[in-house]
């Protein structure tokens, strides 16, 4: 159907009071603005309308012609004179309403609409077909629509034609794939569908549906508007950040590049994705982001020739796409396919790979270093060559698959004039390949990354969005309480299992209206959600304290236990500085205009400065930031300047245990 | 066969037609599923062989032709190019026809047509009553080519308008003719092609996305078969009509959803879409341009709302096949949500003679002015099934604007058995009853609607007097409970009710306030049903009552069916004084209602009696009779 075109405002008239309707929008929700109560059996708000009930006629005058519609589905294109009681429309409606009473006279939906309607009498339409049941199916298709929007499923359908249809499973038989998600007995005006709620006992289902059905409700109403992940997934991420200059390019040197519109998720979805069914990561997710490609045929390695399926590729897989170089999808399909195939993981072979790469066309490395492999940014089949050696433990593959830490010292020994620079293009921290965003110009993603107690992934402070896109965090004081909330908040779903997707991939409609930038970043309505799934399921309730609290104790053990591994103090968060500006003359060049700006908005004179000079200036200006933030952070989390957590938040916290104090004691 | 370009048109043409004209006679038998049903294609094939053992076939040929509409009298095979049209020929007759006709030129008169009434023999196919007043241009090719043979309809003029739109090189044009024809939807809702096409195209732009083209051949009237005729007639003037179709509005794919009931016709198309593709007039770069257009075959199930245009596009999507609201146009949001243009078979077949011979010589022909925009009339022809209480049963394709009482006196040939005429049903199962009073209306969109009854896709259901109007009611209005697809309230729980009121009438039961509970339902299922199946389906009722409302009032109030159908209402007697006691009626009684012993007046039981009409028909002596 169409898509809506909210820009553009259409003026009707209702009943004589004037409202001012969004183009395409359905005429019903103007109606209902004049304060209007339609009668309707099959209308709900969050399902498509599909007009079978015809209870919501109404009469419309469209340049001069008179006309019956139907309200719920006939779309506001020009301008409408509409007239919701005329005579014949109440006759109908009566009609209709008598229909449904001769039918189904005992139900109390149905009682309450002929009621409307002042259809009295039950005799009129009564018959053989009449069915006394007061939960009687009254075919409102609510059921039907709500497996297949809702949940992407269709289990449910219709089976016989005309005065013979009912709502059924395939062949009347109940289907195995039915996922049991409630969605049709929720959306069920009158009880017909009935479930089983004790198959794994929750203490109060009903708070669960009542919730989950809320996300089941966007992820059919807003998603098609918002970020199309039931249509193209995560890799719909590709070309925002490309828009918003963030996108890895060439090992994080840039953040946007021509070739991005090769590879974004828009010739995904044209030429490669063919699943997109709730199957794949969670059997009945309504969000459904998996996405896959059949019958891709492999052009390297021990499958080449084969014709295989890919599970993705991701937002994250088709960055480090871009961030070697390779803005080809059939590349990316392919190193995607062989990462899953080989147990390795995307992020740290692209990252890694385009580190390599970046060596290589500085002439820190060369042919006798890769065993004769020509690897420099775009070298896509070398690069699959350099993922088979690595699987069959050999050659350059071998040294490669140990990671950016170790080829760095390596290569710093090796390359000794040049070991500063090595160290700040080799995008690692902790050990661990930094995943596919440039971090660059968010303070908060920086520190996001780096402060991660297992290293610079975006699963414990994806801030970056926030900073950079929806600019919820701008102060100093944001970043810090973003950095205290989100790792805590992000650990809690760990904790519980539970996916982040859901959480902030869909937006309530009025989010950032009902709640100022800071807590709009949150979704307080869908935490709230989230809340509302642990209480339903065992009884207990929740608050924001007793969320973060309950994840503050394991966050806190998590960074104990680092420091017990030599991996987590304050100088272990240090972030190579690629990840915090620009490290070659060439990248300051790139966004002179912007890096002049802040040095200058700084207090910085720049006044005759060279490029090289003003490198060096920035790095100072952008390390000393990011050691105010870390300060910051570090005081909110209840840690020292040095990152170790006090004993008085452990005590707070109620996990002072001797073990953990004895580690702790001598670093306060 | 290889790819041809724009020059083989015209040689195959000529190459061709030489061949035809090599021939002394071709014996053009007719194949259309009414004949091979009688045995067509064996008589073909019979012919083919013994012209060959008497060294004939060198001169003499015996084609399979589509259907020549003449179905109540075949198999028929009719001798070109004189024109002698043999009817009623069997196996048997093959070998006199061939060794009196074609070697010794005397006509076998024995298997001429005989007019029904005045008992003259006509020897030519032009002097038949049934052909005269025909004028043909979506069946231009009946009984003159065989349809499996693409040189065959070459011949004839055939892909010759394609070869034009694509040396003209402009699509606009072609949809600007095309909207100047005047040529409205063949497929019963009368909406000017041309406009779809306009729209369709301008949708297409617009969006910037794909555009489907689509032949409806969902054709599920009973009684009609028009499309079914057409594509086993001619299966290439529908492809070329797509393919003008699909350069008009831009579009690369089209689809034929076509019944699967209809094995003759998927066989026909499918063999003339293989040879279409093999010289390269489907597929990529067409006739040596950068036109490209393919056509896919899909099979209906045999929904009769299929034949609905959205609820065709859903069940070739793979889903159940409901209608859905049409507020947005299917020419904007069709198949797959993108820009489809759908015509029925009909419709697609005119456009390569529009094309041909101008827009002008179409519009010509028919009623109203459609010079300054389509709505003005209904021009071009139309082809009917006629059938019911009529004497040439069969196919006819007439111009618009020709009465009713010339199509069933002229073209039919009249109620056969001496019968009175009562009403014609047009229009399909959704049409009215149109009574004896309006005979002289001309038949086009706007007078059929105006009437009650609508053009619908071109059936034609004849009455004589022994009909009842409240049964035919009945009739129709079952057929329609049963093929509502029960998506929208009015048309599953209203046409139910209505199905009840006239089962009740017509046993006797119905009661004061019935007509009018009919006529109130009847407007909210027209007003408020989601499409135009429910929109159309009071038509029967309606009509009936607004033609023959002393009937309905004679079942209610008398109790009396004056047709003698309504068994309730009904009575057998014998007549006393034409009895002769010849115990023929008593015999074949299936429950021994009638007794009396030979030569003796036989008495029927009303008891007993299951007025099953036996007797009434075994009786010669017009004994039995019906109160």
């Amino acid at each position: 159907m169409a898509l809506l075109n909210k820009s553009k405002r259409i003026d009707i008239s209702v009943n004589g009071v004037k409202i001012s309707a969004i183009e395409n929008s359905n005429l019903i929700d103007s109606i209902k603005e004049a304060g209007i109560d339609l009668p309707t059996l099959c209308y709900h708000k969050d399902l498509t309308p599909n007009g079978s009930c015809r209870l919501c006629m109404v009469e419309v005058e469209e340049r001069g012609k008179k006309k019956l519609v139907t309200a719920c589905n006939y779309p506001v294109r020009a301008e409408l004179n509409v007239n919701t009681e005329t005579e014949k429309v109440k006759r109908h409606r009566k009609n209709l309403a008598e229909m449904y009473l001769g039918r189904w006279p005992n139900v109390p939906v149905i009682q309450e609409i002929a009621e409307k309607c002042g259809a009295v009498d039950k005799e009129k339409y009564k018959s053989d077909l009449t069915d006394e049941n007061p939960k009687a199916c009254i075919l409102c298709t609510h059921c039907v629509r709500a497996c297949d929007e809702f949940i992407q499923e269709k289990i449910l359908g219709f089976a016989g034609r005309g005065y013979k249809r009912n709502v059924n499973m395939p062949f009347q038989k109940v289907d195995p794939h039915c996922v049991g998600c409630s969605s049709c007995a929720f959306v069920c005006p009158t009880g017909a569908i009935s479930i089983d709620d004790n198959l794994n006992h929750p203490v109060n289902p009903e708070m669960i549906r009542d919730h989950g059905m809320k996300v089941n409700a966007e992820m059919a109403t807003l998603d098609p508007y918002q970020c199309r992940m039931r249509e193209v997934g995560t890799a719909n991420i590709v070309e925002v950040m490309d828009a918003y200059d963030l996108l890895p390019v060439m090992n994080y040197k840039y953040g946007q590049h021509k070739d991005t519109p090769k590879m974004d998720s828009k010739v995904m979805k044209a030429k490669y994705f063919t699943q997109g069914h709730p199957d794949q990561c969670w059997h009945g997710c309504s969000m459904a982001c998996a996405k896959a490609v059949e019958h891709f045929e492999l052009k390297t390695g021990p499958y080449k020739g084969d014709k295989v399926i890919v599970d993705g590729p991701e937002y994250e897989t088709a960055a480090g796409g871009s961030n070697m170089g390779c803005f080809d999808l059939d590349f990316i399909v392919e190193y995607n396919f062989y990462c899953d195939t080989y147990g390795l993981d995307t992020i740290s072979y692209a990252t890694c790979m385009a580190f390599v790469m970046e060596c290589y066309e500085n002439g820190i490395i060369t042919k006798e270093d890769t065993g004769g492999l020509h690897l420099p940014f775009g070298a896509t089949n070398d690069a699959l060559e350099v993922l088979h050696q690595m699987a069959r433990g050999e050659g350059f593959g071998l040294e490669f698959g140990q990671g950016i830490k170790y080829l760095k010292e390596k290569w710093a020994k090796k390359c000794p004039e040049k070991a500063q620079f090595i160290r700040d293009i080799g995008m690692e921290a902790k050990g661990l390949e930094y995943s596919e965003y440039v971090s660059k110009e968010s303070l908060a993603q920086q520190a996001g990354y780096t402060l991660a107690i297992k290293g610079p992934q975006h699963d414990e402070a994806w801030l970056i969005f926030m900073d950079m896109v929806n600019n919820q965090i701008p102060t100093f004081e944001d970043k810090a309480e973003a950095l205290y909330y989100f790792p805590l908040f992000r650990t809690w779903f760990g904790l519980y299992g539970l996916c982040k997707i859901v959480w902030n991939d869909v937006a309530p409609k009025d989010n950032s209206m009902k709640y100022p930038p800071q807590q709009a970043a949150k979704i307080p309505d869908h935490v709230y959600n989230y809340w509302k799934f642990v209480e339903g399921m065992t009884g207990r309730e929740l608050n924001e304290q007793k969320m973060l609290d309950e994840s503050a104790r394991v966050h806190n053990l998590q960074k104990i236990m680092s420091i017990m591994l030599g991996k987590g103090e304050r100088k272990d968060d240090i972030p190579p500085y690629r990840a915090m500006g620009p490290v070659t003359v060439e990248e300051y060049e790139s966004r002179v205009l912007r890096y002049d700006k802040q040095l200058k908005d700084n207090g910085i004179d720049i006044e005759g400065k060279t490029s090289e000079e003003k490198v060096q200036l920035m790095k100072d200006f952008r390390y000393e930031q990011y050691r105010k933030v870390t300060d910051a952070a570090f005081t909110r989390r209840g840690w020292t300047l040095e990152g170790v957590p006090k004993i008085e938040r452990l005590k707070e916290l109620g996990i002072d245990l001797p073990e953990l104090v004895e580690i702790v004691k001598d670093k306060q | 066969m290889k790819r041809i370009s724009k020059e083989d048109i015209v040689n195959i043409s000529k190459r061709q037609n030489d061949e035809f004209n090599k021939y002394k006679n071709m014996l053009m038998v007719c194949t259309g599923t009414g004949c091979v049903s009688t045995g067509g294609i064996s008589i073909r094939d019979k012919f083919n062989e013994v012209l060959k053992n008497k060294g004939l076939d060198s001169e003499n040929i015996a084609i399979g032709t589509g259907c020549n509409g003449f179905c109540a009298v075949g198999p028929i095979v009719v001798v070109q190019p004189e024109g002698v049209f043999y009817q009623r020929v069997s196996l048997d007759d093959v070998e006199e026809i061939v060794e009196s006709h074609v070697k010794n030129g005397k006509i076998v008169e024995r298997l001429l047509h005989k007019n029904p009434v005045s008992g003259a023999i006509n020897e030519k196919i032009d002097n038949i009553g049934f052909f005269t007043k025909q004028q043909l241009i979506a069946l231009r090719n009946k009984g003159l080519i065989d349809p499996e043979n693409i040189d065959h309809y070459i011949a004839r003029d055939g892909y010759k308008a394609l070869k034009k739109v694509l040396e003209e090189n402009n699509p606009e044009k072609v949809v600007n003719d095309i909207i100047a024809s005047g040529i409205r939807g063949r497929g019963g809702g009368g909406f000017p092609a041309g406009v779809k096409w306009e729209s369709g195209r301008k949708a297409a732009i617009k969006r910037n996305e794909e555009i489907f083209v689509v032949c409806n051949a969902d054709e599920g009237d009973p009684g009609a078969y028009m499309d079914r005729s057409i594509i086993e007639t001619d299966p290439h003037a529908v492809i070329e009509g797509m393919l003008i179709g699909a350069y008009a509005v831009g579009s690369r794919e089209g689809y034929i959803y076509i019944r699967k009931e209809y094995p003759l016709a998927l066989d026909r198309l499918n063999v003339a879409i293989k040879q279409a593709r093999e010289y390269g007039l489907l597929g990529e770069n067409i006739l040596g341009t950068d036109f490209s257009f393919d056509i896919h075959v899909h099979r209906g199930a045999g929904a009769f709302v299929c034949g609905e245009s959205s609820a065709l596009m859903q069940s070739m999507s793979g889903k159940a096949g409901e209608p859905r609201a049409k507020y947005v146009r299917s020419v904007e949001y069709g198949f797959r949500d993108k820009p489809t243009v759908l015509n029925n078979v009909e419709t697609w077949a005119n456009i390569p003679a529009i094309i041909d011979k101008g827009a002008e010589w179409f519009a010509s022909i028919g009623t109203g002015d459609v010079s300054k925009n389509p709505w003005g009339g209904s021009s071009g022809t139309k082809v009917f099934s006629l059938v019911g209480d009529i004497t040439n049963t069969g196919l006819v394709e007439v111009p618009m604007g020709i009465t009713l009482r010339e199509i069933i006196f002229e073209v039919g040939g009249g109620i056969p058995n001496g019968k009175k005429f009562k009403a014609i049903q047009t229009g399909g199962p959704s049409g009215g009853c149109i009574p004896e009073s309006l005979l002289d209306m001309k038949v086009d969109f706007d007078s059929l609607s105006e009437a009650g009854s609508m053009m619908g896709s071109g059936g034609m259901i004849v009455m004589d007097e022994n009909t009842c109007m409240v049964d035919i009611a009945r009739y129709f209005t079952n057929f329609l409970v049963e093929e509502s697809c029960g998506k929208c309230t009015p048309c599953r729980e209203g046409l139910y009710a209505m199905k009840q009121t006239l089962d009740r009438i017509c046993n006797g039961e119905g009661k004061e306030g019935d007509i009018e509970f009919l006529e109130e339902m009847s407007e909210t299922i027209i007003d408020t049903s989601l499409c135009q199946l429910g929109g159309s389906a009071p038509n029967p009722v309606l009509s009936t009552i607004r033609y023959f409302r002393h009937e309905y009032e004679q079942h209610i109030k008398e109790k009396k069916c004056v047709g003698g159908i309504c068994k309730s209402l009904i009575q057998y007697k014998i007549n006393e004084e034409k009895c002769i006691g010849c115990t023929a009626c008593a015999r074949p009684c299936p429950v021994n209602a009638i007794t009396g012993s030979v030569k003796k007046l036989h008495i029927i039981d009303q008891d007993i009696c299951i007025k099953c009409g036996i007797c009434r028909e075994a009786c010669k002596f017009d004994a039995v009779e019906v109160f």
